[in-house]
C-alpha cells in the first residue's frame, strides 16, 4: 500500500534490563494513647497521605439505625471543640487538603490528602475530628436530610441500583451486608444526634485505631508532630470486635430490575468466595484477570471486541470483610453494560466463555500475559502515597501482615496456568452466579428465560 | 541529536525540569527525567479534535482513537493493548474538544517498546484499519455512548449545554461523542482521509517523563519516528472565537424522568492559557469549589435547598472556557429559589471579590490540584503535551501553579463582574417527570461532567 511506501520499520525491540522494585515496607509504631502507626517515606512525594482506620464496622449499626456509621463519618468534618463546621471545612481548603471518610464493612476509614508544607497543620485538624467531633444537633439534622435526598439518585443510576439488589440477593435478610451500606430512607430517618454521639462513644478510640501516614517524609520531626496532633487523642482501652461469618446464597437465578424504555442493560453477575487469607487468592487473582481484567481478557474479546455489544464487561474479586481466623469473604462479580437488543446474545455469550473455560482452561500465554501485567504493574501503580496508604490500609483493615502485598507479587509469579484456571473455574461457576440486570423488562425477559441460566424474576427499580 | 534547553530548574517549577527537541520531519519532542521510581510515561498529543469535525460527521475524531487501538502495519489485532499491558505497562488514550492523546506508562526497561508502538501506528495505521475493525468499534463507541450519556439521569446535560452555550456551526456546538446518526454515517473512507489529513509527525507533541537516559531516548525516538514522512494540508479548524460575553440569557428546560430537579449552567470565560482564565479559576473555586464555597455554605448548610453545589472550570484554548454550575435540589426546593440564591452570591461576589482568606483557600486548592497533576509521570508527560501543543511551550507547564498564586484578589473581581453575569450564561433546568411521560419524548437523557471519551 501506497500509505507504507515511507516509513522505515524496525523489529520490536528487545526489554532492557528491570530494575528492581519493591512494594514499600512501613514502619510501626504505637503511640501513648494506643493508636497504631505505620509510616512510609516516600520520596518526591510532596502530597503526604493519611489514613485513619476505625474499628466501627457496619454490623456494629443498632438495628434500624443502618447509615450511623455513614453519617458520623461524615459529621467528622462538620466541626468540632474548636471550630463550627464552616470553619472546619475553611481550615482544611486553606491548607489544601482533601478529607474524605466513609463507613463499610470492615470499619469507618477517613483520608487525608495535604501538601507536606501544611502536614502539621491538617494533622491537627484531623486530630480535633478524631477527638472532639461537635456532632451538632443542626449539622447532623442536615447530613440525614442530606443523605436522604441523595437515595433517589442512587436508584436512578442503573451501576448503583444493581449492586444494591445484588446484595440483598446474595445476603441473608438479617445479615448487615444484604442492606445498603449507607441506610436505607427508613433507617436514615430516624438517625439523629444523639444517635451519632453514642455509636462513636462505643466503637472510636485511638485504642482500637490505626493511623497509616505516606509520603516526601524528608526533614520532619514526625513524632513529635504526631504526638502533638493523634496523640492527644484519647479513649478507653478496648478491644477489636469478633468477626461475624459471611454466609451467602448463590443458586443461580436471574432478577431483572425493571427500567421501562432502557437503551442498555446493567448486568452485575456474582457470588462470594476467598478473601485474601484463602491460599487461593493469587491464583484467583491471575485467574479472573484472565477472564476480565482487561479489554484483551477473554469477555471483552468476545462481547467487546467481536461483537461490539459493550463498552466493556469487566471480572473482579472485591474484599467485603476480611478476619484474623480467614473466616471472611470477597464478592466475585462480572460486570457492565450491553446495549438492550442484544442483552440475551451477550449472556448466552458470556456463559459460553465461562463453558469453555472451564472445559479447556487457560493457555500458557494467556497466564504468562497476566502474570507479566499484574506484576509488572507494580511500580506504576504504586507511585503516589495515596496508593501506598490506601494499600497498608486494607492490608490492616483485612487482618494481613505489613508485607502482604510484596510477598503476593512473587505468589503471583510463581502460580501457575492449571492453578489459575481452577480457581476462576470455582470462582466463577456458571450454575451458582446470581445474575441482577437493570434494564427494560418487556423487552429482555424472554431472551434471557430461553437462556436456561436459573429462573427469572423481575422487581420493580422503585 | 543537541540538546534543546539546558535543564535548568525554573522559580516556581517544583524542581522540575523538561527539554524540547524536533525531528527533520517536524515532530517536537519533550523529554524530563525523574529517577525516583523506575517507570517512565509516553504521551503523544496530536492537534486533533472535535473541533476539527465537519458536519454530518461529528464523533469521528473519537471513534479514529479507538481504531488506532485496532492494529497497525507490524501490531495485529489488539496488539497494542496486548503488547504494553504485557510488559506491565497501562495506556488508553482519550479525544477531546481540541486534541487527541495516547499515552503509556512503562516500567522504566520497557520504554523503548512504547515508543516503537507508537511510532507504527503513526506511520502504518491504514495497512491495518479495515471495514471490520471500523464496524465493530462504531458498535463500541455508541455502546460507549449509552452508557455514559444516554442510560444515566442527566447523562445529556454536557451535551445540551454545550449546544446551548455556542452557537449552531460553532466548532465547540458539538462534543466530542458525537451524535447516533453521524456515528452510523462515518465510512472506513472518512476515518482514512481523517488520519491522512491530521495523523502526521509535524502535526503532534511527544512527551517522554520519568526514569529515562534522554540521549538513548532521543535516539530511540529517531530510530523509530524519523522516517515518518511529514505532510501539510491539514485545514485550520474553524474560528471559535466569540464575543467575551453572551449578551442575553439562553435557556432549556429538559422534562425527563430524572430523580431531582437541577439547575445547571455554563458562563462564558476567558480562553485557557491566560491570566484572566486563571482568575477565573479562583473565582469558581471560591464561589463552588469544595465544602467551604460561597455556594455549597449558602444552598447545601444555610438554606439547605440543594443536595450539591458546584462550579467547575471546562479550560479551552480554542474558544471561550466554560464556568460549569451544577446544582441537584433538595426535596421538593424549586428551581426559581435556586436561582435567586445563586444570582444573589455571584452579585455579592461581583461588587465585593473574595476575602483574603478566600483568595488563600482557594490558591491552596488550586496548587495541591497541581501537585497531584505533577506528582505522577503521566500527569507530567500529559501536562508538558498540553502547553506544547495549545500554547507552543512546555515549560509553562511547570510554572502553571506559580502563575495561579500571583492572580491578585483585584483579578478575581474584575473576572466575576465582567463574566459571571445572568446574560453571559447559558441555563439547563431539568424538571422530572413520572416515567411514563418521559417515554412520549424520544430522547433519553443524562448527566456527567466528563469532556473526553476514551479508548478503554
Amino acid at each position: 500500500m501506497t500509505e507504507l511506501a515511507t516509513m522505515e520499520f524496525h523489529p520490536q525491540p528487545r526489554p532492557g534490563e528491570a530494575k528492581p522494585w519493591a512494594f514499600p515496607a512501613p514502619e510501626r509504631g504505637t503511640l501513648d494513647n494506643g493508636l497504631t502507626l505505620l509510616l512510609c517515606h516516600r520520596p518526591g512525594q510532596q502530597v503526604v497521605a493519611v489514613e485513619i482506620l476505625l474499628d466501627a464496622p457496619l454490623e456494629a449499626e443498632p438495628q434500624g439505625q443502618e447509615g450511623v456509621a455513614t453519617l458520623m463519618a461524615r459529621a467528622f468534618s462538620e466541626g468540632t471543640d474548636k471550630h463550627s463546621a464552616e470553619e472546619f471545612a475553611a481550615e482544611l481548603e486553606r491548607c489544601g487538603a482533601t478529607l474524605d471518610a466513609h463507613a463499610d464493612h470492615p470499619g469507618v476509614r477517613l483520608s487525608l490528602e495535604v501538601p507536606v508544607s501544611r502536614l502539621a497543620k491538617a494533622l491537627g485538624l484531623l486530630a480535633d475530628a478524631l477527638r472532639a467531633p461537635a456532632f451538632d444537633d443542626g449539622e447532623i439534622e442536615r447530613l440525614v436530610r442530606n443523605r436522604l435526598d441523595e437515595i433517589p439518585h442512587e436508584t436512578a443510576n442503573p451501576a448503583r441500583r444493581a449492586a444494591k439488589e445484588l446484595s440483598r440477593q446474595l445476603f441473608p435478610a438479617d445479615s448487615r451486608m444484604s442492606r445498603p451500606r449507607q441506610g436505607t430512607e427508613e433507617s436514615v430517618s430516624t438517625i439523629d444526634s444523639a444517635a451519632v454521639r453514642a455509636f462513636y462513644e462505643r466503637h472510636v478510640r485511638p485504642a482500637t485505631a490505626t493511623a497509616v501516614v505516606v509520603g516526601d517524609l524528608t526533614g520532619l520531626d514526625l513524632d513529635a508532630l504526631l504526638a502533638d496532633t493523634l496523640g492527644a487523642w484519647t479513649g478507653a482501652p478496648g478491644q477489636p470486635r469478633p468477626v461475624p461469618p459471611v454466609t451467602a446464597d448463590d443458586t443461580g437465578r436471574v432478577i431483572v430490575v425493571d427500567r421501562p424504555g432502557a437503551v442498555q442493560t446493567q448486568l452485575l453477575i456474582g457470588r462470594v468466595g476467598a478473601d485474601r487469607h484463602d491460599r487461593v487468592w493469587p491464583a484467583q487473582v491471575l485467574g479472573t484477570y484472565c477472564l476480565g481484567g482487561t479489554l484483551t481478557s477473554r469477555l471483552d474479546r468476545v462481547l467487546r471486541e467481536e461483537k461490539g455489544y459493550t463498552y466493556g464487561v469487566r471480572a473482579f474479586a472485591q474484599v467485603l470483610r476480611s478476619a484474623p481466623d480467614g473466616s471472611g469473604a470477597a464478592m466475585l462479580a462480572i460486570s457492565g453494560s450491553v446495549d438492550t437488543p442484544n442483552t440475551g446474545p451477550a449472556l448466552d455469550d458470556l456463559w459460553k466463555v465461562l463453558r469453555t473455560l472451564a472445559a479447556e482452561g487457560l493457555t500458557d500465554a494467556e497466564r504468562d500475559v497476566a502474570v507479566q501485567n499484574l506484576v509488572g504493574v507494580a511500580p506504576l501503580k504504586f507511585e503516589t502515597a495515596a496508593a501506598v496508604a490506601s494499600s497498608l490500609a486494607d492490608q490492616v483493615e483485612q487482618h494481613l501482615p505489613d508485607d502482604y502485598q510484596a510477598t503476593l507479587y512473587q505468589q503471583l509469579a510463581a502460580t501457575g496456568t492449571v492453578e489459575a484456571t481452577a480457581a476462576v473455574v470455582n470462582a466463577f461457576p456458571g450454575d451458582r452466579l446470581v445474575t441482577v440486570l437493570v434494564g427494560d423488562a418487556e423487552q429482555i425477559v424472554e431472551p434471557v428465560r430461553a437462556l436456561g441460566i436459573g429462573e427469572v424474576t423481575v422487581v420493580a427499580a422503585e | 541529536m543537541p540538546m534543546g534547553h539546558t535543564a535548568t530548574a525554573e522559580a516556581g517549577s517544583g524542581g522540575l525540569t523538561a527539554t524540547e527537541h524536533r525531528l527533520a520531519n517536524g515532530l517536537r519532542v519533550v523529554l524530563s527525567e525523574d529517577h525516583l521510581t523506575p517507570v517512565a510515561a509516553v504521551c503523544l498529543w496530536y492537534d486533533v479534535g472535535s473541533r476539527h469535525e465537519v458536519e454530518g460527521r461529528t464523533g469521528l475524531a473519537h471513534l479514529f482513537e479507538h481504531l488506532m487501538f485496532q492494529g497497525s502495519g507490524q501490531v495485529k489485532g489488539n496488539g497494542h493493548f496486548e503488547l504494553v499491558q504485557g510488559a506491565g505497562g497501562s495506556l488508553n488514550g482519550t479525544t477531546s474538544f481540541e486534541r487527541t492523546n495516547y499515552f503509556e506508562t512503562m516500567p522504566a526497561h520497557q520504554l523503548e517498546l512504547a515508543l516503537w508502538l507508537e511510532a507504527d501506528r503513526m506511520g502504518s495505521l491504514l495497512a491495518a484499519l479495515d471495514e471490520e475493525s471500523m464496524e465493530n468499534q462504531r458498535d463500541v463507541v455508541k455502546n460507549e455512548r449509552r452508557q455514559r450519556y444516554d442510560n444515566v439521569p442527566y447523562g445529556t446535560a454536557f451535551e445540551r449545554l454545550t449546544a446551548l452555550a455556542y452557537p449552531e456551526g460553532h466548532p465547540y456546538h458539538h462534543t466530542p461523542i458525537g451524535s447516533m446518526a453521524d456515528l452510523d454515517a462515518a465510512t472506513l473512507e472518512d476515518a482514512r482521509a481523517f488520519f491522512r489529513t491530521y495523523y502526521a509527525p509535524n502535526n503532534a507533541v511527544l512527551s517522554i517523563v520519568g526514569d529515562i537516559d534522554p540521549e538513548q531516548t532521543l535516539a530511540w525516538v529517531e530510530k523509530y519516528f524519523g522516517s515518518i514522512a511529514s505532510h501539510d494540508g491539514k485545514p485550520a479548524p474553524r474560528d471559535g472565537a466569540l464575543p467575551d460575553v453572551i449578551g442575553g440569557e439562553l435557556r432549556e428546560v429538559v422534562e425527563e424522568e430524572v430523580p431531582a430537579r437541577a439547575l445547571m449552567a455554563a458562563y462564558r470565560l476567558p480562553e485557557d492559557g491566560t491570566r484572566a482564565a486563571d482568575a477565573a479559576d479562583l473565582a469558581l473555586t471560591v464561589l463552588g469549589g469544595g465544602e467551604s464555597s460561597r455556594l455549597y455554605n449558602r444552598l447545601v448548610r444555610r438554606d439547605r435547598t440543594a443536595v450539591a453545589a458546584g462550579f467547575g472550570l471546562l479550560r479551552l484554548a480554542g474558544a471561550p472556557s466554560l464556568g460549569w454550575l451544577d446544582v441537584k435540589t433538595s426535596g421538593d426546593v424549586e428551581v426559581p429559589v435556586i436561582e435567586t440564591a445563586v444570582d444573589e452570591e455571584l452579585a455579592r461576589f461581583a461588587e465585593e471579590g473574595p476575602t483574603a482568606e478566600e483568595m488563600e483557600r482557594a490558591q491552596a486548592q488550586l496548587e495541591r490540584e497541581w501537585l497531584d497533576r505533577l506528582g505522577t509521570v503521566a500527569g507530567r508527560a500529559d501536562e508538558l503535551c498540553r502547553y506544547a501543543v495549545l500554547f507552543g511551550d512546555p515549560q509553562l507547564a511547570l510554572t502553571a501553579v506559580r502563575r495561579v498564586l500571583e492572580v491578585t484578589p483585584e483579578e478575581v473581581r474584575d473576572v466575576a463582574r465582567a463574566r459571571l453575569r445572568p446574560d453571559n450564561r447559558a441555563v439547563l433546568v431539568y424538571e422530572p417527570v413520572a416515567p411514563e411521560a418521559a417515554e412520549a419524548t424520544d430522547e433519553a437523557a443524562e448527566a456527567t461532567d466528563e469532556n473526553e471519551e476514551s479508548a478503554k
